[in-house]
């Protein structure tokens, strides 16, 4: 296969909407895809498909303005609900029999119109007060829970800490940054008043934070028994923010410098974590990890893995990318029983397991933010903003997530970070719109019978408000008969999320090699498949089609086979890196994923030249070149984008100028040594605007800058050539 | 009364001794009755002793120390061990002496020598500098307050401003170390300065003092190191002293954080759910603060000194259940072995003891609740250690508040606290020394002298004093060999010998050496009684049996104190007393005797027999201060002293009777843990009209302040500080002063009573029908 024959996804992820009138109550795509919105009608014809079949769900995607979710408050009438299967009322449902009556269109039950909701029906058959009833004509409705929804009463939300203060977080600068990015989000952080907060410290030792708020400085608690942690203080471990404000800030203050000359090496984080558990498990909440050192003390305590090269590539290898002890598997099952959701920040310079770390993500919901051989200096930037984005972002707290589909069909397998409560039961106990799951249908029986399938997302959580609410996406999806019809109306972004957590998940009991060519197996079949259905039509012989709406599947196909956590073998990628992209990836949702796979690469000396071109102007200047080496020219800047950095490429023949404006003194230093900072120049400014803008249209993560210069090896080579992965080099063996 | 004549019985050597003539051999000791004991107070105060400021002589066989007694031979410069008899050589330093230029120690006036050595811990080349870390061996005072936290806001308020007021009077080099404790215990690192730091321990867990160390990052450097310590202070002159400068602060640098550390302490933040107790960790806390002792300051002087507000119910030392409905063990309970948490208790505390013992450090307790708290259970450890002991009602009474500041005063009223303290014993060849009761521990120093028979603290020539002061006072039971051929008369000395050597580091952190060397003479009491009688000290018999009387009631399961006291006085009155064969009526007792009788009548009336009258709490309470005050003072608790004012006369003594009171007397009672102002009727009816107030009646006004003055004198040189109760007749206070009196009056022979007396009501013997007993059984044949 000659990847460059091959079509490219310069523009990005496209959204199918070739739907049309029939489905225009459908939620957004931002919310629902669907892999492909042809479902097909019967079991064989399925089998032909060789795709996934299958949803990726984001259920709280940042809408544009003016299309957000409209909040509806049933508390007084009830949220109207099928009597047999559940489903929430909603834009597909009909209603007869003078409008006494509706019929549930997942599972054409006849339901009864409760009297507060009842409305007359028009001549044609509709409500007469539709246009005042949104969840009647919008495929996504959030209603207000009234308190049958609720076990207790709706959580107030929290964020706990729990910092490594060991030597190596001193000396990275890790705590300062951490310190003053919490201090600086304070006022930021959802639910004031009712927000609450709590920390702990540890190095070998624990150490919990009396943050009563009639206090002028906290307590500082040291706890030591790591057999049998307790903790030290009934209450005021975790505390009102607006009530305890001034102790929290006089402890973020002293954070920095308490530990400064702090030589502990040992982290007893297993014990810390369970002191955390402790704290929080009459709450539940958002537990941030800031994790330096490999824990060495206490229980889950882990040791040095992946350092042996004879068992990659045996059927032992994947062992490494899961948890060894069970102990963080368990404490995330009890983590998500008690509504505490997850996020590890990472920063060792040295193995740190991260296998183990992220499993406590993984299952609760959370996030692994991976910063290796932190040092504030370099990383500060990304780590401010990645935290700042964290704790100020819109969370959906103690939340479960369920989707329905119509007679027929039924949702089989769940891949994310989430823990399965029942058997169709996701339990989220914080999400937000950075989180997409996905999830692969199959058909229960030989042949559907209706003409139409219908799809709910219902996600049930408190608001950082203290409201219980129940987030409503409807989709519905033709069936067809026919297997062109189903390449016609596939979704490459949803096919390319599905496989990517399909065979991220394979790593986890196979070889990386197992996992890539099973990719790739299912992308040639398919394409053989659909070559066989048309090239007999057609009569065109051995060459390569594609639909138009698959087009660039082979090409993602090869980046996910190249990307971090599939990649080559032993040498190809860390260990630790490996697997904390694999924790990334499973959660991206589509758009940001197809990113990550198939970065953008433009061109900017042009347009940084060109003073008619304002930096606003991203449509303009975005203009994605291949990734391959042809598309470097040695006179030209460029900018390599993948969602998580920039690298910026200085070519050998780069007019001095251009160099001197961006860098001023710096212009001749090597660059590993250069920060991109701006300048007095015009042409800085219109650089560092065109950055800022490119961050500002995907604030889920931030881009660092990194320099490189035509030449500058082995830092071009692994910064910039390796994942220009149309090239051989992208990806030893790709 | 006779003892308010001599005024200083005790002399230079602070020694008093039951039997001033020592019957020759094994078995007239025993016919004598009351044991061959000494009661010496080891660094009491006299003006007269000499300080030398050398290192004495030792005997090179047995080790005595050069003495007065000792034999010197001016020529051949050398001495004869009065012990041992061994000749020494005088070394070098002494070739000067002659007959007429003498060494102190060996005036024969100067029996008693203290000499300051050398402070072998103190390096001159590190001066204790306030920024500096002290070296681990700082001769500085250490003080760990050990606070209980579960107690009601008021009492809080007491004990925190006590405690503030305490730390206000240490010495600038003291060092300070602070534990708190509830349902935890906390441990405060004083010298963490970006915020308040506590180290916490789990109050429900025994936890050796390997954990401890461990815990609190005093282990050895480089695995477990705690949080935000500075490598430049790991090594310091190779000795890791991080304790020393995270935990323990000179007084100097740390109150002001004390001060508002104890500002935001709060009392412990555990719910306690309704129709419980607190949960209260005292024992982890007090090992806790052993183990940071221990880590920092091994075998240099520090004391513990716990405030306590309430029973321990949690972990190590608990001593009864959360549960309220149960109530703390009483005398009936501990009878019945029905006290489940007793025994385990005292272990504990017996462990803590012997940890502390090894340490060199004190426990003192500071013991205020209106319930009992366990001081029955922490005496051991207590007194083993030589710590203090006061039991209150409030941390608001003035019998804590005027205690607990004394502790930390200064000058003439200071208690004269020192640390470290052993103590030496050496002595003739056929004496055996039996054990010593007290606030000591045994170091089981094997040697010759050591008897088979234990009393108290025994198999051993040594013993630890970690506290000491100057009225600590310790009881030395001696036997005799039973060897017959050595105590032949004519070939054995014709005087005995016996030497206490006691050091200890003093307040000024200076070591101390006091040296008494006692003798006495033998005495062939197979011929006759009559010398020995006169060598009898009837003051110092009566406490002897008291504290020996104590100490079976607490080691011997279901000994009777009332039939052995009166078994034992019996036999003293039918050994010395002077009769006809079954003639009541002809008995006669020798005057060096005649008291003795009525101290034993006190002493069974009084609190250390009639137990039951008082919580286990109080009992050990008035143990312990009965075996660690000199014999004056114990007699005091044994048989109060009672005086009497009135117009027609000076202040006199009268006696403890009920007929001593009346309408127009005003009696002051010391009973050493109260003193009683007893105002007759008549007076208090003139003192409520406001007389003392008028010009004219200023002897009224003299008369009313008088015992006022006299109990505040009283007080003053007191401690514990005694109770004050000013209280008139026939009010419901008057009880202090009637459980004290006999009951000549009782409801029995009401009618004979002359008006304006009183009447006890009670079923108890008078001092004349005890008498009259007494009398008839001891001329039985
Ligand atoms: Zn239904
Ligand atoms: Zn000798």
């Amino acid at each position: 296969l000659d990847s460059k024959a091959l079509p490219r996804p310069l523009d990005g992820d496209v959204e199918s909407s070739s739907l049309g009138e029939a489905y225009s109550m459908n939620c957004s795509p931002r919310y629902v895809r669907l892999t492909t919105s042809a479902i097909p009608s019967s079991q064989s014809l399925a089998s032909r498909w060789h795709l996934p079949l299958g949803a990726v769900v984001c259920p709280l995607a940042e809408a544009p303005d003016g299309k957000e979710v409209p909040v509806i408050n049933f508390v007084k009438t009830g949220i109207i609900r099928c009597r047999r299967c559940r489903t929430y009322v909603n834009p597909y449902v009909a209603f007869t029999d003078a409008g006494r009556k509706w019929r549930c269109n997942i599972c054409s039950l006849l339901n009864d119109v409760p009297s507060e909701y009842f409305a007359h029906l028009d001549a044609t058959g509709r409500r007469v007060d539709l246009d005042e009833r949104p969840e009647l004509t919008q495929g996504s409705v959030e209603f207000v829970a009234p308190t049958e929804y609720m076990v207790r009463p709706p959580m107030p939300p929290l964020y706990f800490f729990l910092i490594d203060v060991s030597i190596s977080a001193v000396r990275s600068g890790m705590i300062e940054v951490v310190a003053q990015t919490i201090k600086s989000c304070l006022d930021d952080l959802p639910g004031f008043p009712r927000t609450q907060i709590g920390f702990i410290t540890y190095d070998s030792t624990i150490h919990f934070y009396n943050m009563k708020s009639s206090l002028t400085q906290p307590q500082m608690m040291v706890v030591s028994d790591l057999d049998d942690i307790f903790i030290p203080l009934p209450d005021d471990l975790l505390v009102n923010l607006s009530e305890s404000r001034s102790v929290v800030d006089a402890f973020l203050d002293s954070l920095p410098s308490m530990f400064h000359e702090n030589m502990n090496v040992e982290s007893a984080f297993g014990p810390a974590l369970k002191s955390a558990f402790m704290v929080m498990s009459q709450l539940g909440g958002k537990l941030l990890i800031f994790q330096n050192t490999m824990p060495s003390l206490g229980v889950g305590r882990l040791k040095l893995r992946g350092d042996d090269a004879r068992i990659y590539g045996t059927d032992k290898e994947f062992a490494l990318r899961v948890p060894e002890d069970p102990f963080y598997k368990q404490t995330a099952a009890d983590f998500t029983k008690y509504q505490i959701g997850v996020n590890v920040y990472a920063f060792s310079d040295k193995y740190t397991d991260i296998a183990s770390l992220g499993t406590l993500a993984k299952y609760t919901g959370g996030q692994v933010y991976y910063y290796p051989s932190f040092q504030s200096a370099i990383h500060g930037e990304k780590l401010r903003h990645e935290l700042t984005r964290d704790l100020t972002r819109e969370t959906a707290w103690e939340a479960v997530m369920r989707i329905r589909c119509g007679k027929g069909i039924r949702f089989t397998s769940y891949h994310g970070n989430f823990m399965l409560r029942s058997t169709d039961l996701l339990a989220l106990p914080a999400v937000d719109c950075d989180k997409a799951y996905a999830m692969q249908l199959s058909l229960e029986e030989t042949l559907l019978t209706t003409q139409t399938v219908y799809f709910q997302v219902a996600l049930l959580y408190t608001a950082s408000c203290g409201e219980r609410r129940i987030r409503v996406h409807t989709a519905a999806a033709p069936v067809v008969a026919e297997l062109g019809e189903m390449y016609r109306q596939a979704d490459t972004g949803a096919i390319v999320s599905l496989f990517s957590r399909l065979a991220i998940e394979k790593t986890l009991s196979h070889k990386l090699e197992d996992a890539r060519s099973s990719v790739q197996l299912r992308i040639v079949k398919a394409l053989r498949e659909y070559r066989n259905l048309y090239a007999m039509q057609h009569r065109l012989g051995g060459r390569m089609i594609y639909p138009e709406s698959l087009k660039c599947l082979p090409l993602y196909g090869l980046a996910l086979c190249k990307s971090a956590p599939l990649r080559g073998g032993y040498a190809d990628v860390q260990l630790d890196e490996r697997c904390a992209a694999g924790f990334t990836m499973m959660a991206l949702p589509v758009k940001k994923l197809l990113k990550l796979l198939y970065p953008s690469l433009i061109r900017l000396d042009d347009c940084l030249l060109k003073a008619s071109v304002l930096s606003d102007d991203i449509k303009n200047i975005s203009n994605r070149l291949p990734l391959t080496a042809e598309s470097l020219d040695s006179r030209g800047l460029y900018l390599y984008d993948d969602g998580f950095r920039f690298v910026v490429w200085f070519g050998r023949m780069l007019s001095p100028d251009v160099a001197m404006n961006l860098l001023g003194p710096d212009a001749a230093a090597e660059l590993s040594r250069v920060a991109l900072r701006e300048q007095d120049t015009e042409m800085s400014r219109k650089l560092m605007g065109i950055l800022k803008k490119i961050r500002e249209n995907d604030p889920s993560y931030y881009q660092p800058s990194h320099l490189v210069r035509q030449g500058e090896q082995p830092r071009e080579g692994f910064l910039l050539l390796t994942n220009l992965l149309e090239d051989q080099i992208g990806g030893t063996s790709g | 009364m006779s003892e308010m004549a001599n005024t200083d019985p005790e002399g230079i050597d602070g020694v008093r001794m039951t039997w001033n003539l020592w019957p020759r051999t094994k078995v007239e000791a025993s016919k004598c009755v009351i044991p061959l004991a000494a009661c010496i107070s080891p660094i009491r105060h006299h003006p007269d002793i000499p300080t030398l400021p050398y290192v004495p002589l030792r005997c090179k066989t047995c080790s005595a120390i050069l003495n007065a007694f000792a034999t010197v031979d001016f020529t051949a410069k050398i001495w004869i061990c009065p012990f041992c008899f061994q000749r020494n050589h005088f070394p070098p330093h002494y070739t000067m002496i002659s007959a007429t230029n003498l060494p102190a120690e060996l005036y024969p006036q100067y029996t008693t020598v203290q000499y300051t050595l050398p402070n072998p811990n103190l390096n001159p080349n590190n001066p204790i500098h306030p920024d500096a870390a002290h070296p681990p061996s700082s001769p500085s005072p250490v003080f760990v307050f050990v606070l209980d936290t579960c107690m009601i806001e008021e009492e809080f308020g007491f004990v925190k401003s006590a405690l503030k007021r305490a730390i206000g009077l240490l010495p600038d080099n003291a060092l300070v170390g602070f534990v708190t404790f509830g349902t935890q215990a906390h441990v405060h690192e004083l010298g963490f300065s970006d915020m308040s730091k506590v180290y916490v321990f789990k109050g429900n867990k025994e936890i050796s003092k390997d954990q401890i160390i461990e815990q609190l990052g005093l282990g050895v450097p480089g695995r477990r190191l705690p949080a935000g310590y500075q490598q430049q202070k790991v090594m310091q002159n190779g000795v890791p002293d991080l304790g020393v400068t995270r935990f323990l602060l000179p007084a100097s640098d740390c109150e002001y954080t004390l001060n508002s550390l104890l500002d935001e302490l709060q009392t412990d933040q555990w719910p306690v759910s309704p129709g419980t107790r607190a949960l209260r960790c005292t024992g982890v806390a007090l090992s806790v603060a052993a183990g940071l002792l221990g880590a920092c300051m091994p075998g240099t002087g520090a004391r513990i000194i716990a405030l306590v507000g309430g029973p321990c119910t949690e972990g190590p030392g608990t001593i009864v259940s959360k549960d309220l409905s149960d109530p703390v063990r009483s005398h009936k309970d501990l009878d019945k072995d029905a006290a489940p948490y007793f025994k385990k208790a005292v272990k504990f505390y017996d462990s803590l003891a012997k940890q502390l013992v090894n340490q060199g450090h004190v426990l003192d307790l500071f013991a205020s609740a209106l319930d009992q708290v366990g001081v029955a259970e922490m005496k051991v450890a207590v007194e083993r250690t030589g710590g203090l002991v006061v039991l209150s009602e409030s941390f608001g009474h003035s019998v804590f508040k005027d205690s607990f500041k004394r502790v930390f005063e200064d000058g003439e009223q200071a208690l004269g606290l020192c640390f470290n303290g052993a103590l030496e014993i050496n002595c003739s060849k056929d004496i055996k020394i039996q054990g010593v009761i007290g606030p000591c521990s045994s170091l089981e120093k094997k040697g010759p002298n050591v008897s088979d028979t234990v009393i108290g603290e025994g198999n051993t020539t040594t013993w630890k004093i970690c506290g000491l002061d100057k009225s600590t006072c310790l009881t030395v039971f001696f036997d005799l060999s039973s060897s017959e051929r050595s105590n032949t008369p004519g070939t054995a000395n014709a005087q005995l010998y016996i030497q206490f050597l006691t050091s200890c580091q003093n307040p000024e952190g200076h070591t101390l050496l006091r040296v008494t060397t006692i003798t006495r003479r033998w005495i062939d009491s197979a011929v006759s009684t009559e010398e020995l009688v006169q060598g009898f000290d009837q003051e110092t018999a009566a406490v002897v049996m008291a504290r020996l009387a104590s100490l079976k009631m607490e080691i011997e399961e279901g000994f009777d104190a009332t039939r052995w006291l009166d078994r034992n006085l019996i036999r003293v009155c039918s050994k010395f007393g002077e009769y006809r064969k079954d003639d009541p009526s002809s008995f006669t007792l020798n005057p060096c005797f005649s008291l003795f009788p009525q101290f034993m009548f006190n002493l069974r009336r009084s609190q250390f027999v009639q137990v039951f009258n008082n919580s286990p709490d109080e009992t050990a309470y008035f143990r312990t201060l009965l075996n660690r005050e000199n014999i004056t003072n114990a007699a005091v608790m044994i048989q109060p002293s009672l005086i009497s004012y009135s117009f027609n006369s000076l202040p006199q003594p009268a006696l403890l009777d009920v007929a001593s009171i009346a309408a127009d007397r005003i009696l002051l009672l010391d009973s050493y843990f109260s003193v009683v102002v007893f105002h007759g009727m008549t007076i208090a009816q003139w003192r409520n009209m406001g007389y003392q107030n008028q010009p004219e009646h200023q002897a009224f006004a003299q008369l009313l302040q008088a015992p006022q003055d006299d109990a505040a004198m009283i007080i003053r040189d007191r401690f514990p500080v005694p109770r004050l109760v000013v209280c008139d007749q026939h009010g419901s206070q008057a009880r202090f002063l009637l459980a004290k009196l006999n009951p000549s009056a009782t409801y029995n022979n009401a009618p004979e009573m002359a008006a304006g007396s009183d009447v006890i009501f009670t079923d108890d013997v008078s001092l004349q029908v005890f008498f009259e007993h007494l009398q008839r059984l001891a001329v039985q044949s």
